[in-house]
């Protein structure tokens, strides 16, 4: 404990000794939120001030038509001038003159027809575009005064127009909505400014420590590989976390300091809201804030362990910033928001948090939940990095060959297999892809967001396979299934499947609103017809899905480790990411039993066919209730008795040992 | 007292055959087997790329051997199995055991002063006397990147010092310094051995071995391929000198080797 004590004490010292680190760290948040946020204001008001003191040219040729209009335009403006946007003067000018004008109006009127005026601006002009809204605001006066006119020559009232009036208002101050839209580029900013503080520590400890030549004098000391990293982690996250608080420190002072020196409306706003809401807000935000450095800290570490030198370490500094900034912006899309399924995903779900949190309506349990995933993903990934900083490979050589994927095709040789860490950036830019791409189409079409998924997830592994050069055909085994291992493969996937439907009825019962959710997510796609319905919820699925967690993850896994894990940590990816608590377990026992059959059979066709079956049964069994229902009718029912969970268990364990026993026959029948 | 037995490292090196790259494992280092005892200075000599780093970081503790073990003896003969504890009775330097260039020198003895658990007051009597007797009083707080190469060398000297190490593992310690600066190590490392340290340590310089050491291990291609003191070594090769005797069994080895393949 000592030791490590002394060790991050040495890793802080050498790391305040680096003048650059230390500027970025401390600095930039410093000078940043008070820049953005108070220099922003303060230009934007002054922007807008001078819009309101200039006075805006309203030209008009001079007809006779022209003149009874703007006549009656500038007394509307005399009356009106307090409530629009700026000044208005208006002038007669002759058509080639036009430029002089801000906007030209021209009127024409016939007699017994409606007055047809047309206001020509440039929209590429702010001055136009003021002068615009300000001429058709009074336009609108001078409509009504018109209609007035003409309602009152036939004996009417302003209320026969309107039968119904509808008024709909804002519950959410202006504070709060103000709050929402720049919540989501505060989270971002401040997530961002926590990755420059933690990315240069970290790549100075690790990295640097490497090119310094100082990692193997470390090495010769009588502290454990474990102590040492921890010690790197320990010194590089404190710095991180001090990033974080000096960016709240800034930005609470900046908000401060707008609130008392600037009289804006936003000031006026900002004061009213309560110190109790503060008070709850400011230990969280710290929290969340701790919590994102920390990991933040661990993928950085984790990045830089692979860097031979400082120049490759800038390499993958690009990639890991690309990736935080893009689950950081997260928080600004519109739709996102901050739900038990986005706070699984990390990075992203604070961004959401803060959104949530600036427009004073976070809820304590999404952000709890956020905090304990941030933490859950940092011991993880602290975790990986242990192991790593144990490996001879990583101190003294030249690093695990994991990050091809920065390489130019050109140097790539044929039959090159995919690294882990290739394999952990094709999830994280699927996962981010299927995040910004799948959510802007699910918008507008929710069945078209499928289809995207779909792609995105075949598209995924094909263009990295076929940037790397590998060998397709035998990392996604496409090759002819083994002899009798198709009927094991049948029998394996019975036996999943049925105590799949056990489980499911368990954790029904434990998670129901999880559930409901997953039922309802469904029920959206529901109203197309049943052939689209199969091709797109069956067909593509088994295509893609297999290719991604079978063939891409599960193919590069096993060259690296030992089959089990290839077939446990494949799975495992593949039930999260069908982003659901109650799917989560089922979905990797599935995933688990088609890797297993890719593993004995040698092929990926088997698992794709089942998998086309899978989903297709239970697609058509949601959209023809009343024809597949009563094929296998205990599927069908609400609530499970627990004679049906037994005959599920008892189906599960008689198939899942059938498929084994068959599978294994098959190889012996080979091995003769 | 450190024993060697039958110590291997496996690996693996990618070579291009045609357009395909190929990968193919090997032992850096080849079943070697050595002693060094209390009072000796051991020379473990051999070209570039023979496999001595390995060989003395695997001695080092540094790495693990794929094969083979490493034993090593307190001064009262007992074994010692914990890897820190290990590394706490072992002086390791190399070319690549560089220092922290942005601390000083009286800085990063007190780090590893604190790192070896000693109390404060000693730390700082310690640090006096190794400053002293290297004679580094003049640059002791200046930040180790602004140093020359030989006064660089008498850091990492320092920094081994200060663990008072029962074992030296020195991996080419003269290498690239001026006379004065080798001289200093030479004559540390004869202090050592007449205070009843072991050290092992490997270079290319060969008279510079012939004098210094007890006894001589020559490595090539992860092999031992002779061992002995100097003068069994040049009387084996009927050599006038150690450099002679080298080249001897250097070219009597590879002889071997390619009639293997033959």
């Amino acid at each position: 404990m000592k030791r490590l004590k002394t060790l991050i004490k040495k890793e802080i010292m050498d790391i305040l000794r680096d003048k650059k680190t230390l500027i970025i760290m401390v600095v930039v948040p410093l000078l940043l939120y008070p820049t953005i946020m108070i220099g922003m204001s303060l230009i934007m008001s002054m922007v807008i001030q001078s819009q309101e003191e200039a006075v805006h040219t309203v030209a008009y040729e001079g007809s006779a038509a022209d003149a009874e209009v703007v006549e009656a335009l500038e007394a509307l403006y005399a009356e009106h001038s307090e409530d629009l946007a700026c000044e208005l003067t208006f002038e007669q000018m002759k058509r080639n003159d036009e430029a002089q004008a801000d906007v030209w109006l021209s009127v024409s009127a016939e007699e017994g027809e409606n007055i047809k005026v047309e206001i020509s601006y440039t929209s590429t002009n702010q001055d136009s575009n003021y002068a615009e809204s300000a001429v058709t605001e009074l336009l609108s006066y001078y409509k009504d005064d018109l209609l007035k006119e003409k309602l009152a020559g036939e004996g009417l009232t302003e209320e026969f127009l309107t039968p119904v009036e509808v008024e709909s208002v804002d519950s959410a101050s202006e504070s709060e909505s103000m709050g929402m839209s720049i919540g989501g580029s505060i989270g971002m900013m401040l997530i961002v400014t926590v990755l420059m503080g933690a990315f240069y520590p970290a790549v100075d400890v690790t990295t640097g420590e490497k090119e310094r030549g100082t990692l193997e004098t470390l090495l010769t000391l009588p502290v454990s590989n474990f102590q040492m990293i921890m010690s790197k982690y320990i010194a590089v996250a404190l710095f991180a976390c001090a990033t974080a608080v000096l960016s709240l420190l800034a930005l609470g002072g900046s908000v401060v300091f707008l609130m008392f020196a600037v009289s804006t409306e936003l000031a006026a706003e900002l004061q009213g809201i309560s110190a109790a809401t503060i008070l709850s807000m400011v230990p969280v935000l710290l929290a969340a804030m701790v919590t994102v450095a920390l990991l933040i800290t661990a993928i950085c570490m984790c990045f830089c362990v692979f860097a031979k030198s400082m120049k490759e370490a800038n390499n993958y500094s690009t990639a890991v910033m690309l990736i935080i900034m893009f689950a950081s912006m997260v928080g600004m899309i519109p739709t996102a928001n901050l739900d038990y399924k986005t706070a699984l995903i990390p990075i992203a779900n604070t961004s959401l948090l803060i959104k949530q949190i600036a427009a004073q309506q976070f809820s304590f349990s999404l952000a709890a939940v956020t905090i304990a995933v941030n933490f859950a993903y940092s011991v993880i990934i602290i975790w990986i990095l242990a192991k790593m900083y144990d490996s001879e490979d990583i101190l003294f050589h030249d690093g695990f060959k994991n990050f091809q994927i920065f390489k130019k095709r050109s140097e790539f040789t044929k039959g090159t297999v995919p690294g882990t860490g290739d394999m952990i950036m094709s999830i994280v830019v699927l996962l981010l892809l299927v995040l910004y791409v799948g959510t802007a189409v699910t918008v507008r079409n929710p069945f078209g967001g499928v289809i995207v998924q779909q792609l995105l997830i075949l598209a995924v592994p094909v263009v990295v396979v076929w940037y790397m050069k590998s060998d397709y055909k035998k990392l996604f085994s496409l090759q002819k299934p083994k002899k009798g291992t198709v009927l094991a493969g049948i029998c394996l996937y019975v036996g999943a499947f049925s105590l799949e439907m056990a489980l499911v009825g368990i954790l029904t019962k434990l998670l129901p609103a999880s559930a409901e959710n997953v039922t309802a997510s469904f029920e959206v796609l529901m109203d197309q017809p049943t052939i689209l319905i199969v091709l797109v919820m069956a067909l593509m699925p088994a295509v893609g899905e297999e290719i991604f967690f079978r063939g891409f993850l599960y193919g590069g896994l096993k060259h690296k480790y030992d089959v089990k894990w290839a077939v446990l940590i494949s799975a495992i990816i593949f039930g999260a990411f069908h982003m659901s608590l109650v799917k989560l377990i089922p979905t990797a026992m599935l995933g688990a039993c088609f890797a297993y059959i890719v593993y004995k059979s040698g092929s990926i066709y088997i698992g794709m066919t089942l998998h086309f079956i899978n989903n297709a049964f239970l697609m058509l069994q949601m959209k023809e209730p009343d024809t597949f229902g009563k094929i296998l009718p205990v599927l069908m029912k609400e609530e499970y008795a627990p004679l049906d969970m037994a005959g599920f268990v008892a189906v599960g364990v008689i198939g899942l040992a059938a498929g084994i026993v068959l599978m294994k026959k098959a190889e012996n029948r080979k091995m003769q | 007292m450190i024993i060697a037995e039958n110590l291997c490292k496996e690996f693996e090196k990618s070579y291009k055959e045609g357009k395909k790259t190929k990968k193919e494992k090997f032992l850096a280092v080849d079943h070697v087997s050595l002693t060094a005892k209390e009072g000796e200075i051991v020379g473990i000599l051999g070209p570039n790329g023979a496999g001595k780093t390995t060989l003395l970081r695997m001695l080092g503790a540094l790495m693990t051997p794929t094969e083979g073990q490493v034993m090593l003896a307190d001064a009262d003969g007992r074994e010692i199995t914990d890897n820190t504890k290990k590394k706490e009775a072992i002086g390791y330097l190399s070319g690549n055991t560089k220092l922290y260039p942005r601390f000083s020198i009286r800085e990063y003895l007190t780090f590893l002063g604190e790192v070896y658990e000693y109390p404060k007051q000693e730390i700082t009597e310690r640090i006096e006397k190794i400053i002293d007797v290297l004679d580094m009083s003049a640059f002791a707080d200046n930040r180790i990147e602004k140093l020359s190469t030989g006064q660089t060398q008498r850091a990492s000297i320092a920094r081994c010092l200060m663990a008072d190490p029962m074992l030296y593992i020195l991996d080419e310690p003269t290498l690239g310094l001026d006379i004065l600066s080798a001289d200093a190590i030479i004559r540390f490392m004869k202090e050592q051995k007449e205070k009843g340290k072991t050290v092992l340590y490997s270079t290319h310089y060969l008279e510079e071995a012939q004098v210094l050491c007890d006894r001589i291990y020559m490595i090539c291609g992860g092999k031992i391929v002779a061992q002995g003191s100097p003068a069994q070594l040049m009387e084996q090769t009927n050599s006038s000198n150690l450099r002679e005797a080298f080249h001897e069994i250097y070219k009597e080895s590879i002889g071997e080797d390619n009639n293997e393949k033959a």
